[in-house]
C-alpha cells in the first residue's frame, strides 16, 4: 500500500460521514459515535503521517486523482503547510463536536447538525490539501454552504436578521474568486499550484516579465482571501457572525474559517502571485504589512471595548489574524514558519476559549459580564482551562503563544520594526482582554447577583461533552507550548517550502519539471559571473 | 465575437451592480445571481486556444469536426478546460441560489420585512 493513497481518506472519510448523517437523521447516538470516529481517524492520520514524514527526504506527499499526469488532473498534495492545519484542524474539530453535544439543542441535533458539521469539515480538510486554483473555490463553497447553514440553524429572529450578511458578502467573494480563476488560467494556461509556480519560475529565469495584470489579479484574489480570513478593512461581517450561531459552532467557525483564508493567502502568494521579488510583490506586501498593523490593533481595541465575552472572544479573532498577515507580510522562510505555528495555536486556542465561553453561559446564563462572577469558587477546573487558554492567547512563555509571537516578531524586528511593535502593544492589550473577562467572570465575588433557580442551574452530567472537548483542547494547545520543538522543525520546513517551492514543484510535476528553469538559471549564472569578471580587472 | 462577449459581460456586471445597490434583499439577491453569470461569461471571453499545456487526449485521438485541419490541429479546437470550470460554477451557483432564496422566505417569515435597512434596525435593538 502506497502512502500516498491515504490522504485522500482526509477528504474520504468526512464526506462518507456526512452523507450517512443525512440518513442517520433520527438516530442521534449513532450520528454521534460516528462523528467522532470520523474526527478521531482524520486527527490519527493526519498526526501519524507527520510524524512519519518527519524522516522523509521532502516531506510531500502527492496523490494524482485518477492517475492522471500532474497539470492535467487534479493533484491532491499534503505537505508540511497542509499536515500541520490539518492535524490541527481536525483536533479542534473534535473537541467543538464533543462539546456540542452539551450545547446543541436536541430538536436542531435531528435536522442533520451531524452532517453539516462533517461537511464543513469535508470542505475544509479539501481546501488544505488540494492542488489548483479551482478546486480550492470549490472547497471553499462546500465550507461556505455547511457554514451558511449551520450558521442560521436555530431559525431563530435575530440569526435571521444576520445572516444574510454573511451570505451576501461571501457570494460576492465567491463571484470574484471564480473570475480570478478564470483569469489565472487565460493568462498563465494553468491552474495547478505547481505549474503556476514554474510558471513564475520560469519567467523569472529567463529575466521575463511576468503577464500584464498579473499584479492586478493578484490584488483580486488578496481581496477575496482577505475576506475569508478577515483582514482588515474586510472584517465587518465576522463579529454579528460569531455572535448568533450556537456557541460550539463559533468555536468551529473561529478555529476554522478565517484560517482556511489565511491558509490560501500562505498557499499561493509566496510561491506564486508574490514570488521573489516580482511586481507584484511590491504591491502586495506594503498591502499585507499595512492591514496587519490594523488587523492587529484595531482588533484588540474593538476587544478590550466590548463587555460582553462572546463579543471580546469574535473580535479578537480579528486580532489574532493580524500576527499571521504579519508573518506573511514579511514572506520570509523564517516569518511564514511562524505564521503558521501562530495559526495552528490560535485554532486550538480560540476555540478552546469559545468552548469555555459556552461552560461559563451554562453556569451564569448570560455572557454578560456584569451578570456574571464568582465562577473561581464554584468551578476551579473550568478557571484553570480559561486561564491556560487565555495565557496562551497572550503568550506568556511556556505557552504556545509566546513561541508564535517570538518568531513573528524577532524575524520582523530588522526591516518592519514598527509592525513588531504594533504586535508588541497588541499583546499587552491583549493580556488587559483577557484579565477583563478573567476577573469579571472568576475573580470577582457577584456570585449572589444570579439568580439560581432550577431552569438555569446546569446540570453536571449534561455539561460531561462540553468538559470533554475543552480539555481534549486545552491539552494540545501545552502540547503546542511544551513541545513547540518538533512542532517548529515541520514548520520551518513549511516556510522553506513556501518561499522556495523547487521541492514542491518536483514532487507534483514530477523529477524532470526543473530541467528548463536549471539550464535558465546557470546560463544567467554564467553571465553573471562573466560580467563579476569584467568588472573586478 | 470577443467584442460582443465583453459588452455581455460590461453590461451583465453594470446591471448586477445596479441590482445590487438597491435598499430591498430580493434586488440585492438578483443582482448577486446576475453577477455570477457576469463571471461565468468572462471566463467564456477568456477562453481560446489552448496556451499552456496541449490537452492529453488529443495526442492519437480522432477528432470529429469537420473543420478540423490536420496540419495545425491546435488551430481548430477550443480549451475544453474553461468550459469545464464554468459548468462547475454554474452547479455551484444552482445551489447557493437556492438556499439563498429560502434564506430570503424564512427571514421575511421571521422579520416581516426585507428592507436592509429595517432589519438593521432591528438587529440593533436585538443586540
Amino acid at each position: 500500500m502506497k502512502l500516498e493513497n491515504l490522504i485522500i481518506l482526509f477528504v474520504a472519510i468526512p464526506m462518507g460521514t456526512g452523507v450517512i448523517g443525512v440518513l442517520l437523521k433520527q438516530r442521534v447516538q449513532i450520528a454521534r459515535v460516528l462523528g467522532v470516529l470520523s474526527f478521531l481517524a482524520t486527527s490519527a492520520l493526519a498526526v501519524g503521517l507527520l510524524v512519519h514524514l518527519r524522516s522523509h527526504p521532502t516531506g510531500i506527499l502527492v496523490s494524482q486523482m485518477g492517475a492522471w499526469p500532474a497539470p492535467f488532473g487534479i493533484s491532491v498534495v499534503f505537505d508540511s503547510l497542509s499536515g500541520l492545519l490539518l492535524a490541527a484542524s481536525s483536533l479542534v474539530a473534535l473537541g467543538c463536536y464533543v462539546h456540542s453535544f452539551s450545547t446543541v439543542e436536541p430538536t436542531a441535533e435531528k435536522r442533520y447538525f451531524h452532517a453539516l458539521v462533517q461537511l464543513l469539515m469535508f470542505g475544509v480538510n479539501l481546501a488544505f490539501l488540494t492542488g489548483d486554483l479551482f478546486n480550492l473555490f470549490v472547497s471553499f463553497e462546500i465550507m461556505l454552504m455547511a457554514s451558511y447553514c449551520l450558521l442560521t440553524f436555530g431559525g431563530t429572529r435575530l440569526q435571521m436578521t444576520q445572516a444574510y450578511k454573511y451570505v451576501l458578502l461571501n457570494l460576492i467573494g465567491s463571484t470574484v474568486f471564480v473570475i480570478g480563476a478564470g483569469l489565472v488560467y487565460g493568462m498563465t494556461g494553468t491552474l495547478n499550484f505547481a505549474d503556476l509556480a514554474l510558471f513564475v519560475a520560469e519567467r523569472q529565469a529567463q529575466g521575463r516579465a511576468l503577464p500584464p495584470g498579473f499584479a492586478a489579479l493578484s490584488i483580486a484574489l488578496l481581496l477575496v482571501f482577505g475576506l475569508k480570513g478577515a483582514i482588515f478593512p474586510l472584517w465587518f461581517w465576522l463579529p454579528d457572525t460569531y455572535y448568533t450561531c450556537n456557541v460550539s459552532i463559533a468555536g468551529l467557525f473561529a478555529g476554522m474559517l478565517t484560517k482556511v483564508g489565511i491558509y490560501a493567502i500562505a498557499r499561493t502568494f509566496p510561491m506564486i502571485f508574490a514570488h521573489g521579488g516580482s511586481d507584484a510583490a511590491k504591491i502586495v506586501m506594503p498591502i499585507l504589512a499595512i492591514s496587519a498593523a490594523f488587523t492587529m490593533f484595531l482588533g484588540v481595541l474593538g476587544a478590550v471595548s466590548h463587555h460582553n465575552i462572546r463579543r471580546i472572544l469574535a473580535v479578537h479573532v480579528i486580532s489574532q489574524v493580524g500576527y499571521m498577515v504579519f508573518g506573511l507580510a514579511l514572506m520570509t522562510q523564517i516569518a511564514l514558519a511562524g505564521c503558521l505555528f501562530y495559526m495552528i495555536q490560535h485554532m486550538v486556542v480560540k476555540s478552546c476559549l469559545f468552548l469555555c465561553c459556552g461552560i461559563i453561559e451554562r453556569h451564569t446564563g448570560t455572557d454578560d459580564l456584569d451578570r456574571s462572577g464568582g465562577l473561581l469558587r464554584r468551578d476551579w477546573y473550568l478557571a484553570l482551562v480559561f486561564f491556560i487558554a487565555a495565557m496562551s492567547l497572550v503568550g506568556l512563555p511556556p505557552l504556545s503563544g509566546f513561541f508564535g509571537k517570538l518568531v513573528i516578531v524577532r524575524e520582523g524586528w530588522d526591516t518592519r520594526w514598527w509592525l513588531s511593535i504594533f504586535g508588541l502593544l497588541t499583546g499587552a492589550l491583549t493580556l488587559l482582554s483577557m484579565l477583563k473577562i478573567w476577573s469579571y467572570c472568576f475573580w470577582s465575588p457577584q456570585a449572589a447577583a444570579i439568580e439560581r433557580t432550577p431552569e438555569n442551574l446546569p446540570n453536571r452530567g449534561s455539561l460531561r461533552p462540553a468538559y470533554a472537548g475543552a480539555t481534549l483542547l486545552v491539552l494540545v494547545a501545552l502540547f503546542l507550548g511544551f513541545g513547540a520543538q518538533p512542532v517548529y522543525e515541520i514548520a520551518f520546513r513549511a516556510g522553506r517550502q513556501l518561499a522556495d517551492p523547487d521541492e514542491y514543484i518536483v514532487a507534483v510535476l514530477g523529477p524532470g519539471a526543473l530541467d528548463e528553469v536549471a539550464k535558465y538559471r546557470a546560463t544567467s549564472a554564467q553571465l553573471a559571473a562573466g560580467r563579476a569578471a569584467e568588472v573586478t580587472p | 465575437m470577443t467584442i460582443i462577449l465583453s459588452i455581455c459581460v460590461a453590461v451583465t456586471f453594470a446591471v448586477s451592480i445596479y441590482l445590487m445597490t438597491g435598499r430591498e434583499l430580493k434586488s440585492i439577491a438578483m443582482g448577486v445571481f446576475l453577477l455570477g453569470h457576469a463571471a461565468n461569461l468572462s471566463i467564456i471571453a477568456m477562453s481560446r486556444t489552448p496556451v499552456r499545456h496541449e490537452p492529453q487526449l488529443l495526442k492519437g485521438a480522432p477528432i470529429l469536426t469537420e473543420a478540423f485541419d490536420a496540419a495545425r490541429p491546435m488551430s481548430s479546437i477550443v480549451d475544453p478546460l474553461p468550459q469545464a470550470l464554468i459548468l462547475t460554477a454554474i452547479v455551484i451557483g444552482f445551489a447557493v441560489m437556492a438556499f439563498l432564496l429560502s434564506l430570503l422566505v424564512l427571514t421575511s417569515r421571521k422579520a416581516g420585512t426585507l428592507n436592509v435597512e429595517q432589519l438593521a434596525a432591528e438587529a440593533m435593538q436585538g443586540a
